[in-house]
């Protein structure tokens, strides 16, 4: 043993000697080898404290060797990639590791808030509900910040990810989750049978128990028949074997959600590697082999560290090379407990007890115990001591209480099948007396289980089901399962009666002394689960929610059944009776980054471009999110001093001279058949049979409850084909609204419709000179003057020499205006050429803040007033409304409540004080009343700076607006503090008679 | 007036640009192009007309329209079915609008035809390592066994709508996607093909 690794044996284990791997905990250097993880090479260093346990601050050691680890978690990696919460027993070592340990202030050894143990009549279960009770007031500024502070466990990072995170799918016929021998062997009987076949295991080698135990299959270790079935599954085509991969859900479907940790094992990811990889895997069968988590036993101090699970001493051992310490005592209450004892032998180490409360043990496995070992049967661990760590331990024998010094001691409780996933889509576990532990009850469709994960606990058992259960998933799969060989392993001892918890007896020197943990990581103790019972928490969901039993981020995987079986106990039920929690997606956690994938940042969600967005790039454009489209929101100009100033000047410019701006983001769908124009009338309030083949017009849609939707111009190109806008943010709700009305309410209709919003670069051309600049892009041989292409006309023509163009003459600026759309493609070179074209007319782009001041000066309602809770005539649209026809929303919209002639309707503001600013949100009050919710007449919508006017204007929902136009009313919006007299006026500020777009 | 500089602006342009991507060891596993050259057509049953238009499809164009999703192609021309009684009339060359009026005519009565060559931009994708670039985003299931050859599938790749036909067993595979969305699904594509080296080509 080298003066680095005192605890490391000399030879054996599954580790790479030639590779050593230096690391850091808590600053001091260590080494390790390749193959341990960071618990073994602790452990090989001599640590024995890793952690300070949640409420109490206990010193803590390693419990276990693998994901059911409760105790030893550390914070990994530093600055933006520190990970909190992380189990030393799953971290794989690397060169460089750097980790520490949490939950301790000063220092590990030493730690402050450790006085909580002391304090722990206080803090017992239901501890938060019944102090921090009152008064509530103190909840949120003084109880929550110094519970966040005393709880919890690490550091988040505080930084920004620097990692790539994936997200993948993957199908197979056979999945099989969990690569222990039970695994192995259904995986190795559906691949040679054929099938598709997905295996994955949690930890970075295969073989499970394989890699604990000095177990002989045929004449060769485990290890190396592991390693041949892996080899031979990875020759197979269409197999696809996955190390560090957890299955930590089941969901519909046959989908499970694992997650591989492809770089976790390094000190960052290679290049174009992401840190985790997020699996939806779709299998047609499932194999459940996840196999089964020994359980520890609740006796007065079974927390200090030294104290570990009995296998996974074995673990440590037999895998990776190392002993937890020189004088191992042993404390079980199964067969399976001895095999430990007789491990420790073969290496070497002193075992001066095992102590079994079971009153006698077949003499074939007494027999194979070392002279020097006491064995103590009727026996129990009633206290432990030692000041930070495992010092001696006192035994309550039939002959009475001895001490016994020992430096470390294995536990042995029993095994609970790791059921967990069959409980993912609402499968109860079941108990089952012979094993006394939960197996999986009713599966769902496609899941099956093998192995000790269905309570087989003896290696060939595993084997045989393993194979059998293969073969039933492959053949359900559809496949001819084929027989393979498999080498003989004997059936090891594997008896077990439980003992629970040791209790303190009636008698004064017999006491189990000292806390005894049931659920070490939210440290519940068997006598706050004996409270809980007592304040009449029995049923074990309320147990588990008073208790936080099993709560951790460990779901109680140590705990769960220890603490049932304590409150069984204390209610005179058996486990069976008093039934169990079931546990929930994720098996262990999953990082936040794992789920999201790729979808942050940028990607969070994609982001749709216009056809002129390059163009408007250049131009220095300000973009704005609108839905997923990215808009040009204004375009800055050198000098400009805000955002105003340069929404001002291109309101200006569209005024008085032209401007341009992209609305290719309008919803655009194609509707055709000799029904369209039925359809539309149908979807529409106002008539579409009427419109003229080459006319555009306005239009607005209800939901089936009377409210508008949505609205926009369609116009007609033929008789049986009408072009149709929506507005941006509706596009896809219409599109589906109108499937709906066709497939489901009007199949009988013939008519066919296709969204074109992407065919199509549109751009609005508004302004005095807006036919000037539109003459030097359409094709000369079509007419637009005005009388040839009047208001509300429309055309398919050609522009730009020959390429397919359409013109409608619509405005929503209240300007002359056209919209000319193009086939995408040319979208980018019909923005430079209306530049180009423009330039002597004063061209300008402009931008939505633009658009938006213009509609409010014109008086156009758009999202802000169509929220969905606006009715047409609130709009000022009940002229739309035809009465000659049926539509959609026509009988709802004449609900009592909607025809109030009270309701808030459309009407136009603006400030008595020229100078006074507007605010969307504020609310109506009469002049001379209190601003309060009882005068409360309406809301303003939308307001603007009108450059046009010189102040500032606004269009709101008043009640009875229309009737009192020439009245004024107060604005309140308390939010900003703003309290302005506005006059009530007429919605539209700009050009009332529409002469400018006529003209 | 004068010329006017017109120049088209395919749907990748400026970012599907000819080189080598991610990994640079190796030969690349992905192979990635923009078809530039494709016109596509909506082409949409009439009431009642399914069994007619099978008919006038496959004496016109000689090939039988898909009924689940597959893609039908003969020569230059394809069809790929986008839904019940709706298809993605394909064909190399060509501008939409003559496609559109092509189909209009030789359909006539039968369908509705909506010119939509320049709403999809297409990807070409291909390579050793094509399909589990892939797997990072398109939840169906693309192995051999599955999906082969004339397969086409409607899904999404991170909230990105997608029409996806396979062409051979190369495996080479398109990729329509809506214009707008191009940047956003090029990025995933890149990303998620960089571990295995990707190699860009020029537009067909």
């Amino acid at each position: 043993m080298s003066a680095l690794q005192p605890f490391r044996l000399p030879s054996g284990g599954l580790i790479d000697r030639s590779r050593m791997l230096r690391f850091r905990f808590d600053g001091d250097e260590a080494t390790g080898f390749a193959g341990d993880t960071l618990a073994s090479a602790l452990l090989a260093k001599g640590t024995r404290i890793v952690g300070r346990s949640f409420k109490y601050h206990r010193p803590r050691g390693i419990l276990s060797a693998g994901s059911e680890e409760p105790n030893a978690l550390v914070e990994l990696r530093s600055d933006a990639r520190r990970e909190p919460n992380t189990k030393a027993t799953t971290i794989e070592l690397y060169e460089g590791l750097e980790a520490r340990s949490q939950n301790r202030w000063p220092s590990l050894k030493f730690d402050v808030l450790a006085i909580n143990s002391l304090l722990s009549p206080i803090f017992v279960a239901g501890f938060y509900y019944k102090t921090f009770m009152w008064p509530s007031s103190c909840w949120e500024k003084l109880y929550e910040p110094i519970i966040r502070r005393a709880a919890g466990l690490g550091r988040a990072a505080g930084a920004s990810d620097p990692d790539r995170y994936e997200h993948a799918y993957a199908f197979c016929d056979v999945l099989v989750i969990g690569a222990g021998p039970a695994g192995l062997a259904a995986a190795l009987v559906a691949a040679c049978s054929g099938a598709r076949v997905i295996i994955c295991d949690e930890d970075f080698c295969f073989g499970g128990r394989l890699l604990a135990e000095r177990r002989d299959m045929g004449g060769t270790p485990g290890h190396v028949w592991t390693r041949r079935v892996v080899d031979e599954l990875t020759s197979l085509p269409d197999v696809r074997v996955m190390p560090r991969t957890t299955v930590f859900g089941v969901y519909d479907g046959g989908t499970y959600g694992a997650l591989e940790r492809v770089a976790d094992h390094l000190p960052a990811p290679l290049p174009y590697q992401p840190r985790q990889r997020l699996w939806k895997i779709v299998a047609k069968r499932a194999v459940l082999a996840t196999g089964a988590i020994e359980r520890p036993i609740v006796f007065g101090g079974n927390d200090r560290p030294g104290i570990m699970l009995a296998s996974a001493i074995r673990s440590y051992i037999n895998r990776f090379a190392v002993v937890p310490g020189g004088r191992i005592a042993i404390f079980t209450n199964t067969d399976d407990g001895w095999h430990t004892a007789f491990d420790l032998a073969k290496v070497g180490i002193k075992v001066p007890a095992i102590i079994d409360s079971r009153p006698a043990v077949s003499p074939q496995l007494a027999a194979q115990a070392s002279r020097a070992t006491r064995i103590l049967t009727g026996s129990q661990v009633v206290a432990t001591k030692g000041r930070n760590a495992l010092r001696a331990v006192t035994v309550r024998t039939p002959h009475g209480t001895k001490e016994i010094e020992v430096d470390s001691l294995g536990v042995s409780g029993g095994w609970d099948p790791a059921v967990h996933l069959c409980c993912h889509r609402g499968g109860r576990p079941v108990w089952n007396d012979a094993i006394a532990a939960f197996v999986p009850g009713s599966l769902s469709k496609g899941l099956m289980v093998a192995g000790a994960a269905n309570g087989m606990l003896t290696l060939a058992a595993c084997l045989f089901e393993g194979v059998r259960v293969g073969a039933e998933a492959t053949q359900a799969a559809g496949f001819t399962a084929k027989s393979i060989d498999l080498p003989k392993a004997e059936d090891e001892a594997s008896a077990a009666t439980p003992l629970w918890h040791v209790t303190r007896s009636k008698g004064k020197v017999t006491r189990s002394k000292g806390k005894a943990f049931v659920d070490f990581q939210n440290d519940v103790t068997a006598d706050d689960v004996a409270l809980a019972e007592r304040e009449g928490f029995r049923s074990v969901e309320h147990l588990k929610r008073y208790t936080t039993l099993g709560m951790a981020t460990d779901q109680g995987k140590t705990a769960n059944v220890n603490g049932l079986a304590i409150v069984a106990a204390s209610t005179g039920r058996s486990v069976a009776e008093t039934g169990t929690t079931i546990f929930r997606p994720p098996y262990t956690p999953v990082a936040i980054g794992a789920l999201a994938g790729p979808h942050r940042g940028e990607g969070f969600r994609p982001a749709r471009l216009t056809p002129s967005h390059a163009w408007a790039e250049e131009q220095n454009a300000v973009f704005v999110e609108t839905g997923l489209w990215l808009r040009a929101q204004y375009f800055p100009r050198t000098g400009d001093r805000d955002w105003l100033e340069i929404v001002n000047r291109e309101v200006r410019s569209v005024r008085s001279a032209v401007g341009f701006c992209d609305v290719s983001t309008l919803g655009k769908i194609d509707v055709q058949g000799p029904d369209a124009a039925l359809f539309l009338d149908r979807l529409y309030i106002n008539n579409w049979s009427t419109l003229a083949v080459g006319k555009a017009r306005y239009g607005a849609m209800l939901r089936e409850d009377g409210f508008v939707m949505d609205d926009g111009t369609t116009s007609r190109l033929s008789d049986d084909r009408f072009f149709m806008t929506t507005t941006t943010a509706n596009a896809a709700k219409v599109f589906q609204h109108m499937e709906f009305c066709h497939q489901v309410l009007w199949p009988e209709l013939d008519v066919q419709f296709v969204s074109v919003t992407d065919q199509w670069a549109q751009y609005s051309v508004a302004g005095p000179r807006a036919r000037d600049v539109l003459a030097g892009i359409v094709d000369a041989r079509f007419d637009i003057s005005n009388e040839a292409f009047p208001y509300l006309a429309a055309a398919e023509l050609a522009a730009l020499g020959g390429i397919p163009a359409r013109v409608f003459r619509i405005s929503f600026s209240g300007e002359l205006a056209y919209e000319i759309a193009v086939p995408a493609r040319f979208g980018d070179a019909l923005a430079r050429t209306l530049m180009e074209v423009g330039a002597r007319f004063g061209i300008a782009p402009y931008g939505t803040e633009t658009l938006g001041v213009m509609r409010i000066e014109k008086g156009h309602v758009a999202g802000n007033e169509i929220d969905g809770r606006t009715t047409a005539r609130d709009l000022g649209l009940a002229k739309l409304m035809s009465t000659r026809k049926d539509y959609i929303g026509r009988i709802m919209s004449n609900r009592s409540a909607l025809l109030d002639p009270d309701r808030p309707t459309l009407t136009g503001f603006k400030p008595a004080d020229k100078s006074a600013r507007l605010r969307a949100g504020a609310h109506f009050v009469p002049v001379d009343g209190p601003a309060s919710a009882d005068n409360d007449q309406g809301v303003m919508t939308s307001v603007a700076f009108s450059p046009t006017l010189g102040h500032w204007i606004g269009l709101g929902l008043l009640t009875s607006g229309p009737e009192r136009i020439g009245g004024r009313v107060r604005a309140v919006d308390p939010v900003r503090n703003n309290d302005v007299e506005v006059e009530i006026c007429a919605p539209c500020f700009v050009d009332p008679q529409g002469e400018r777009l006529r003209g | 007036m004068a010329k006017l500089d017109v120049t088209p602006c395919s749907a990748l342009q400026g970012l599907a640009i000819p080189g080598r991507y991610g990994a640079a060891n190796g030969g690349p596993g992905v192979l990635l192009s923009e078809r530039a050259d494709l016109a596509f057509a909506a082409v949409m049953v009439r009431k009642g007309a399914g069994e007619a238009l099978t008919r006038r499809v496959r004496a016109v164009f000689g090939l039988d329209l898909p009924t689940t999703s597959r893609r039908a192609a003969r020569g230059s021309l394809a069809f790929v079915w986008a839904g019940p009684g709706h298809w993605l009339a394909v064909t190399e060359g060509g501008d939409g609008s003559s496609f559109e009026k092509l189909l209009r005519h030789d359909l006539s009565n039968l369908a509705s035809i909506s010119d939509q060559s320049d709403g999809w931009a297409v990807v070409r994708i291909g390579g050793v390592r094509a399909r589990d670039a892939l797997a990072k985003g398109v939840p169906v299931d693309l192995n051999p066994r599955v999906f082969t050859a004339g397969d086409a599938a409607i899904t999404t790749v991170g909230h990105i709508g997608v029409h996806l036909w396979q062409l051979d067993e190369a495996p080479t595979y398109e990729f329509a996607v809506l214009r707008s969305y191009t940047a956003a699904f090029w990025r995933w594509l890149i990303d998620s093909a960089a571990e295995f080296g990707a190699a860009v080509k020029g537009p067909s």
